[in-house]
């Protein structure tokens, strides 16, 4: 037993000077606690996505059909977009016809188009359109959701003008009137209530629905007509998927950039790592005694890097679609540059790593900390449009969100090459900040002293 | 050929070197001799322009002749994953051998060090002698006209030291300018012309084997067992030299009065001549003369 308290003493003492081990264990947790919490939204008082771009084009005047937009407007999980600003022009009102090339371009994902026929008069019932780039299983259910749920509140009032609309329609506008003044006066009656109050009422179209619908509402899918609710069937919404329609293997598609950004970071920033083992070695003293610069060390390693990341993302491309069917011939040239990029961002973070790295334990730890909170903060887990504004912002700065976007870009929207420069365009960027800094420290650190 | 002059290097506020100033001859085999932290590392990589002094100054620069020097580092510096073969490749490649040339000095270079059947063997199946060997057959490929040896034997059997020993006293014959450091007397002795002793970042003392040996002022050392009897009679002596205990076990003394008058002593306490050994002293004797510490225990 004296043998067990002595070891687990000296356990205890080497951990207690292992810094790294001590931050590890305590600090990192805390610190990953709190921006997961920020991310997963746990600290928020209503959780849920926030300001999820939805466009809205509203091709009809009917008072209800603003009444909608101010609702969609009202509800926090969307960002309601309904103008333009084309290249060169002055920004304008979105219309039907400018959705489709704007969510190919991914300015928004989802878009929805409330028509001059909203309200039907051949049979009752509302008509609604909506297009999406389910590009993100969870946003676009959570969008779904949250539609029905704005389209339901506002739905009583829609019926109501519906079923008014139908009527008159049928009755003819004379009809009509006295159908309504027999049913208020009906109401009155019975009810013992003032029946011009309840003739202006049902004028606008409040039958009472809203008393029926809250309860069905909340629960329903009116999005796309259910069974068993007798309002979903009223409500026709048109579903078009304007991107992604012909991707082979959907949810591949979607999670191959998210797979293939952690497997990279973790298998360059090993590079890092094997840098402090040659410094350990004296293999750098060796090297370093012959014409060997530290330059020379950077770049081998990097391109190592870049080359390496290739492989494996080919690999791991070629295991998608031996699996899943992976779509990687049709674009093969995106694909290519795109794994390009991403290497070399990966790399390049591996090197920035083992520059400010001291040793090859801070170079571990630092690592994987950085990993998980870049995979964490570029949406590598949860989507970026679920986190908080603030989070979002930072988002934009980690490599994960551009390779996750680069990689939809050609496996979920079958992009161009000139629809995915921009994308490359700061994959490369970060790459050349990284090494910068990599160079410099490289040059001016302590890593080539013996 | 080399000169380094009034070198300083600092580690922070603890000074590693001070004011270190030494002449290396073409073709010399100088040996620096010094325990655990004197600073043999620390000039070594100076030389080898690793590290850049904090005063002084060290010619011919590193892009003159001492571009082509080779450094056998103190630990064993090579790819342990690799075979001997390649490591050395890859060092002769970065050296800027091609071709025929590479392979040929290879060959002679794991020849000189008697690995050649091991060429194709993973380093880190080696022993501690093999690769001590692989390391400093590295060093030689580009046929450096410095060659750089720190420590070179720690660790190793006698069968490689003497194998090493061998190679670099025929290297140095053939002319290759060495500099050889490390904390054993012995080896400095048997190999290098002249020896610079340094501790704590000071050269105490440079000169030839004959030459450090008569900066003492005796001529001959003498040892005798530790044991109750000799106790009385070493605390009588300890005034009159220096007395180390070596491992309890035996003293050794350098006399600074007359051996006549040594044994005298001996005899008015009743203690034999035959108990007492006379020898001819050693570098340790000049290292304990000049610190008042011997080369093992010295930290
Ligand atoms: N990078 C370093 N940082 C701080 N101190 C160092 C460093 N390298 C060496 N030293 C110190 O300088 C002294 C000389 O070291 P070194 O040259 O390695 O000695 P030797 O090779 O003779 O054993 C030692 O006290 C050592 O602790
Ligand atoms: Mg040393």
């Amino acid at each position: 037993m004296s043998i067990i308290l002595t070891l687990l003493r000296k356990e205890y003492l080497i951990f207690k000077c292992d810094r790294a081990a001590f931050a590890l264990t305590f600090l990192v947790p805390a610190l990953m606690i709190y921006i997961f919490g920020m991310v997963f939204g746990i600290n928020r008082a209503d959780t849920g996505p926030r300001g999820i771009p939805l466009a809205v084009v509203n091709e009809c005047d009917n008072p209800a059909a603003r009444h909608l937009v101010d609702v969609l407007r009202a509800e926090k999980g969307f960002r309601i977009i309904t103008t333009t600003t084309p290249d060169g022009g002055a920004e304008r009102e979105l219309e039907a016809g400018d959705l489709k090339p704007l969510m190919r371009d991914n300015v928004f994902r989802f878009a929805i188009v409330i028509p001059s026929n909203l309200i039907e008069t051949s049979s009752p019932g509302v008509n609604l359109k909506l297009l999406s780039n389910p590009r993100n299983e969870i946003e676009t259910q959570t969008v779904n959701g949250l539609l029905q749920k704005c389209i339901f509140s506002n739905v009583p009032q829609l019926l109501g003008q519906s079923m008014q609309a139908s009527m008159k329609s049928m009755l003819g506008g004379a009809g009509k009137d006295k159908f309504n003044r027999n049913i208020a006066g009906a109401i009155s009656e019975s009810f013992g209530v003032n029946e011009s109050e309840v003739l202006r009422e049902l004028e606008a179209g409040n039958f009472g629905f809203d008393r029926m619908t809250s309860r069905d509402g909340d629960a329903a899918d009116g999005g796309k007509t259910k069974k068993g609710n007798p309002l979903g069937e009223l409500i026709k919404i048109e579903n078009e998927q304007v991107v992604g329609k012909d991707v082979k293997s959907p949810a591949a598609a979607r999670n191959v950039g998210a797979w293939a950004v952690m497997f990279l970071l973790f298998s360059v920033s090993h590079l890092a790592i094997t840098l402090f083992e040659e410094k350990r070695a004296g293999l750098l003293q060796r090297l370093m005694s012959s014409s060997v610069r530290p330059s020379h060390v950077l770049w081998s390693k990097f391109l190592f890097g870049v080359l390496l990341g290739l492989v494996q993302l080919m690999a791991l491309f070629c295991a998608g679609r031996l699996l899943y069917g992976l779509d990687i011939v049709s674009h093969f040239g995106q694909l290519l540059l795109m794994s390009a990029a991403a290497a070399g961002a990966c790399a390049g973070f591996g090197m920035l790593i083992a520059s400010i790295a001291r040793t090859s334990a801070a170079a571990g730890f630092l690592t994987t900390l950085l990993v998980m909170l870049m995979s964490c903060l570029g949406g590598a887990w949860v989507p970026v449009s679920f986190m908080p504004e603030v989070v979002q912002k930072i988002s934009v700065f980690t490599i994960p969100y551009w390779v996750i976007e680069g990689f939809m870009q050609v496996f979920w929207e079958g992009g161009s090459l000139a629809r995915l420069a921009p994308t490359v365009g700061v994959l490369c960027g970060i790459t050349l900040a990284a090494m910068s800094v990599a160079w410099w420290r490289f040059k001016r650190g302590t890593i080539f002293e013996p | 050929m080399l000169s380094i002059r009034s070198i300083t290097k600092r580690f922070g506020g603890f000074t590693a070197l001070d004011e270190v100033s030494l002449e290396i001859s073409p073709g010399e085999c100088f040996g620096l001799l010094g325990p655990n932290g004197a600073g043999k590392t620390t000039l070594m990589s100076l030389i080898a322009g690793l590290r850049k002094p904090d005063g002084g100054m060290i010619s011919p620069g590193k892009s003159g002749a001492r571009a082509s020097l080779g450094l056998v580092p103190q630990n064993v510096a090579l790819y342990t994953d690799l075979t001997a073969g390649q490591n050395l490749e890859i060092f002769g490649k970065l050296q800027g051998l091609r071709g025929a040339t590479l392979r040929e000095r290879v060959g002679e270079a794991l020849e000189a060090v008697q690995l050649s059947e091991r060429r194709k063997d993973v380093v880190k199946t080696f022993s501690g002698g093999m690769q001590r060997r692989l390391n400093l057959a590295a060093a030689l490929l580009h046929r450096p006209g410095l060659l750089l040896c720190d420590e070179p034997t720690v660790g190793v059997d006698p069968q490689s030291r003497n194998a090493i020993f061998d190679y670099l006293g025929q290297l140095n014959r053939d002319g290759l300018t060495i500099i050889y450091s490390t904390h054993y007397m012995e080896e400095a002795a048997r190999l290098c012309s002249r020896i610079g002793i340094i501790d704590h970042g000071k050269i105490l003392a440079l000169g030839t084997l004959d030459e450090l040996l008569a900066l003492l002022p005796f001529e001959d050392e003498i040892i005798f067992p530790n044991t109750s009897e000799t106790k009385l009679f070493a605390e009588r002596m300890a005034p009159h030299g220096k007395l180390v205990s070596e491992n309890g076990a035996q003293y050794r003394f350098f006399p600074q009065l007359k051996l006549s008058e040594f044994y005298r002593r001996a005899e008015e306490l009743n203690l034999p001549a035959r108990l007492f050994a006379q020898q001819r002293p050693t570098l340790e004797a000049v290292f304990l003369h000049l610190t008042g510490r011997t080369l093992r225990d010295t930290k």
